[in-house]
């Protein structure tokens, strides 16, 4: 036999550093960095205190028209001009939104970095916001969604958390808004929302070369002619679950599969359960080797894949499993993907699978510790959820501490299989009366 | 900035039976990358097994001789690591990230499966795999809109019998005939050492890299007749349009131009990247000036242009822009090959020519920033150039690329054998 039939080992394990981070108060804001020697490109990210959990109800999109609405000119450019000064230099300006804050940031050479950051901050604080401009972005930005909930999931997507959350509250409507809501906004919507939240300092995240950033300097371009403290954030929110399981189908004549949400409510970020919770949730569909994606893809061919998680903001959380599965195979797959999170609800995890569990998500911690851009969004979390400078190495003790009895026991107190809600967005006239027959629940009208 | 586009070490050595080994250390973070490059992809495939190579790619991780079935994705994830694999015309890669000190255990999988994959193989495992592409399949060509360009434009740009002619997914048709010694075959045929390059970056050294590729690749034999693709690097200019139009369950009118170029690697190719960046790449690209901001034809987030990097055949541009509410389909497509028209006439100017190459240049640094980028980049230029050093001049090549070289480029390839694509949506009833 020319193959060595022995699995080697381990080597010794290399220890986990996380970059020394670096925090300062500067020009009335927060720098937090962290310094990666002999890294040739940086991060520099403005992560502000505003979501989309602070949209006003009927204002859903506000936050993505304004981040467009950003690179339409500022002070002292127009939308051209401002184009190719960012483009110049080689990078570009990427926003991002989720519940609990908005970012800007830029991704660059760090001898590039200063002008950079001064042209991030030129459009974060000093936008143009010609009305004319911001009703074109508006309209594009609806535009946009229609195009994106033309595919299937962005409609499966909001009639699942419309369920789960209500849709009588922000938080039970899509975070980026959904084509008729961004379609209705009007220009002072997108000022007002930018100078109540944008003119507030926020945090500066910067992953690079420290010896070769001037942090202050880069602070005072961030935080220049900003005001305001942090805004007051709201606890966690009390969201009932659901007493008995519930099917909604979302018509798509013709698809040749059927889109799976499968979900119900969870805890929040801070929740002491969160480790466990989390790696109870990797064992039955976080990972390639996880339960649900055995058994729909490997042992029955249903799908090309299948996932499931449970993740959480600052106030509330949700347990959900999406997937695409052949539409002849739609109501096979429900029963066996319900059946699977009833037995890990009520079973547990066995020690097999947790080994791998954890080990996965803590290794990842390592593997993740390599470009700027992991860093910045490791540092990110770090504020975004007020936690110390050693937290990634205290999350991978925990992770590795955690045992069955513990996992077991998240499983079993935040899984909810009888309060699932079933969202089926595939050709209802072929498979609606197999979904009444299999009695997995109550239809929705 | 450093004047190489790759200032990390670069160490390789080949093996007895021909397995190509490159290492590039890189103590940063605690992680490896283990990347395979096979010098097979759905090129290969003859009439009748379109889809074969990438459905094959999925019965890789299936288990061989010493690994069960299932149990490669749950000894690379419980080490900690991330893995995947890759089909395209060109080639099949394999890769996985792990802790440093996983390496072994990566190199121990992948020897197995390259030497020990036929006997494990199992009709069980093609039947599944097979429903697992076809949904695959259905996923990301099917269910979309505008899912299926990709499988229209290669054979308007190929000629029947061109190893491109047929995209990597295959036909459904194909892979419901596919039967399990065709497999077996395929696998004995291509997954030899001597077909193979084998890449590791990352925190490890050179000299144990070399000797632990030997300890469990060395005695793998070598194969000597493998079969070549069939040669594409020639096809013959028909001096016509091609105009495809489909009517479809999609939001917009979409039009996509596209041309067969140069092949990926050659001094041509250099020239494409940074015109298709010149074209339609960022809000200061020309599609985005003049259909975006200043006709308001096309839709901003979906314009855009970007060359395909196939190496063994003249590769293709694509250039693609969705249409405005109110603007037609045919009005979009004048638009479009009004610009696409105009890199051969209106000369690229310094500011479109520095701003091309800056971003490039960011895109360069920001694929060399993980170790399983670099990796794929060295496995890439060691299987399809001989030689991964080649990767050191590319970002020097791409920076040296002049306004009149584009012009000659556009001249040159955009003014003949035009593919134009359109999507129309359907008449709703």
């Amino acid at each position: 036999m020319t193959l060595i039939a022995d699995r080697p080992g381990p080597g010794a394990a290399r220890p986990y550093r996380f970059p020394p981070v670096v925090r300062r108060a500067v020009a009335g804001g927060q720098v937090v960095a962290a310094h990666l020697p002999g890294q040739n490109l940086a991060v520099a990210l403005l992560l502000l205190d505003v979501g989309a959990g602070q949209e006003p109800l009927g204002k859903e999109g506000l936050s993505g028209v304004l981040a467009k609405a950003l690179e339409e000119g500022t002070a002292q450019r127009d939308a051209a001009a401002y184009a190719l000064a960012v483009e110049g230099l080689g990078t570009a300006l990427s926003t991002g939104l989720d519940w609990d804050s908005f970012q800007a940031s830029v991704v660059i050479p760090v001898d590039r970095l200063s002008a950079a950051v001064e042209l991030l901050a030129e459009a974060v604080r000093t936008p143009r916001l010609d009305p004319a401009d911001v009703r074109r972005v508006r309209d594009d930005e609806a535009t946009a969604l229609r195009m994106d909930w033309a595919n299937p999931g962005p409609r499966a997507d909001a009639a699942l958390r419309a369920d789960l959350f209500g849709a009588e509250n922000r938080w039970g409507r899509p975070m980026y808004g959904d084509p008729e809501s961004v379609a209705g906004l009007d220009v002072e919507d997108v000022t007002v929302f930018h100078s109540e939240w944008f003119l507030r300092p926020g945090t500066l995240i910067v992953a690079g070369d420290l010896d070769r950033i001037d942090l202050d300097a880069l602070a005072a371009a961030a935080f220049a002619g900003t005001g305001g403290g942090p805004a007051e954030r709201g606890g966690p929110l009390e969201v009932p679950l659901h007493a008995g399981r519930r099917i909604i189908l979302v018509d798509r004549p013709g698809s040749v599969q059927s889109t799976l949400r499968l979900g119900h409510p969870s805890p929040h970020r801070a929740h002491p359960d969160h480790v466990p919770m989390t790696l109870a949730g990797t064992v039955l569909g976080g990972a390639f080797t996880s339960r649900l994606n055995h058994l729909l893809r490997e042992v029955h061919g249903y799908t090309y894949g299948v996932r499931g998680d449970f993740a959480s903001s600052r106030r509330f959380g949700r347990f959900a499993v999406s997937s695409g599965v052949q539409t002849a195979v739609t109501v096979p797959a429900l029963v066996e993907a319900v059946g699977e999170i009833n037995r890990t609800q009520a079973s547990g995890v066995t020690e097999d699978e947790l080994a791998v569990a954890r080990s996965w998500r803590a290794g990842q911690l390592s593997v993740e510790l390599q470009s700027p851009r992991a860093i910045a969004s490791a540092l990110t979390t770090l504020v975004v959820h007020d936690l110390p400078d050693d937290y990634h190495a205290r999350l991978r003790e925990s992770l590795l501490a955690a045992d069955v009895d513990q996992v077991s026991a998240a499983a079993a107190t935040h899984l909810h299989p009888d309060a699932l809600t079933l969202v089926i967005e595939g050709d209802a006239a072929i498979i609606r009366d197999e979904l009444t027959a299999a009695a997995l629940g109550d239809l929705l009208p | 900035m450093p004047e190489s586009g790759y200032p990390w070490p670069i160490e390789t050595s080949r093996l007895d039976n021909g397995l190509r080994v490159v290492v590039s250390e890189d103590r940063t973070a605690p992680a490896v990358a283990v990347n395979l490059w096979y010098d097979v992809g759905s090129r290969h495939e003859p009439a009748g097994q379109t889809g074969f190579a990438h459905l094959f790619e999925h019965l890789m991780f299936e288990g061989s001789v010493n690994v069960a079935k299932t149990e490669h994705m749950k000894l690379i994830q419980g080490s900690g690591g991330s893995l995947n694999a890759t089909t395209n015309p060109d080639r099949t890669n394999y890769f996985e990230t792990v802790p440093a000190e996983h390496l072994e255990l990566a190199l121990w999988l992948e020897a197995d499966r390259m030497g020990g994959l036929v006997p494990a193989l199992t009709q069980e495992t093609l039947d599944n795999q097979r429903d697992v592409v076809k949904n695959e399949r259905r996923q990301r060509y099917e269910n979309v809109p505008y899912g299926d360009a990709w499988l229209r434009l290669l054979p308007l740009l190929y000629p029947q019998g061109h190893p491109y002619h047929h995209a990597t997914i295959g036909s459904m048709a194909d892979l419901n005939a596919a039967d399990l010694a065709t497999f077996q075959a395929f696998h004995q045929t291509y997954y030899a050492p001597n077909n193979a390059v084998l890449t590791v970056v990352g925190d490890t050294t050179a000299s144990d890299v070399f000797a632990l590729a030997d300890k469990y690749f060395g005695a793998l034999p070598a194969r000597d007749d493998i079969p070549s693709a069939p040669d594409g690097r020639s096809v013959p200019t028909t001096g016509q349009t091609a105009v495809e139009s489909v009517s479809a369950d999609v939001p917009a009118p979409r039009v996509y131009i596209a041309h067969r170029t140069y092949p990926f690697g050659s001094p041509g190719y250099h020239v494409i990247n940074v015109l298709a960046t010149v074209l339609g790449s960022g809000r200061g690209s020309r599609l985005y000036q003049r259909l975006a901001d200043g006709e308001r034809l096309a839709q901003p987030d979906l314009v855009g242009a970007y060359g395909v990097d196939l190496a063994h055949a003249p590769a293709p541009l694509i250039a693609t822009a969705t249409a405005r509410a109110g603007v037609s389909a045919e009005r979009l497509a004048e638009g479009l090959a009004e610009v696409v028209d105009e890199l051969a006439t209106v000369p690229v100017t310094a500011a479109e020519l520095d701003r091309a190459k800056a971003m490039l240049s960011t895109g360069w640094w920001r694929q060399l920033s993980t170790v399983d980028g670099r990796a794929d980049l060295l496995g890439r230029y060691a299987t399809q150039f001989g030689d991964p050093a080649r990767i050191v001049d590319q970002l020097p090549a791409l920076l040296a690329v002049t306004a009149e070289q584009i012009a000659e480029a556009a001249a040159d390839v955009l003014a003949t054998d035009r593919v134009i694509l359109t999507y129309l949506p359907e008449e709703t009833s």
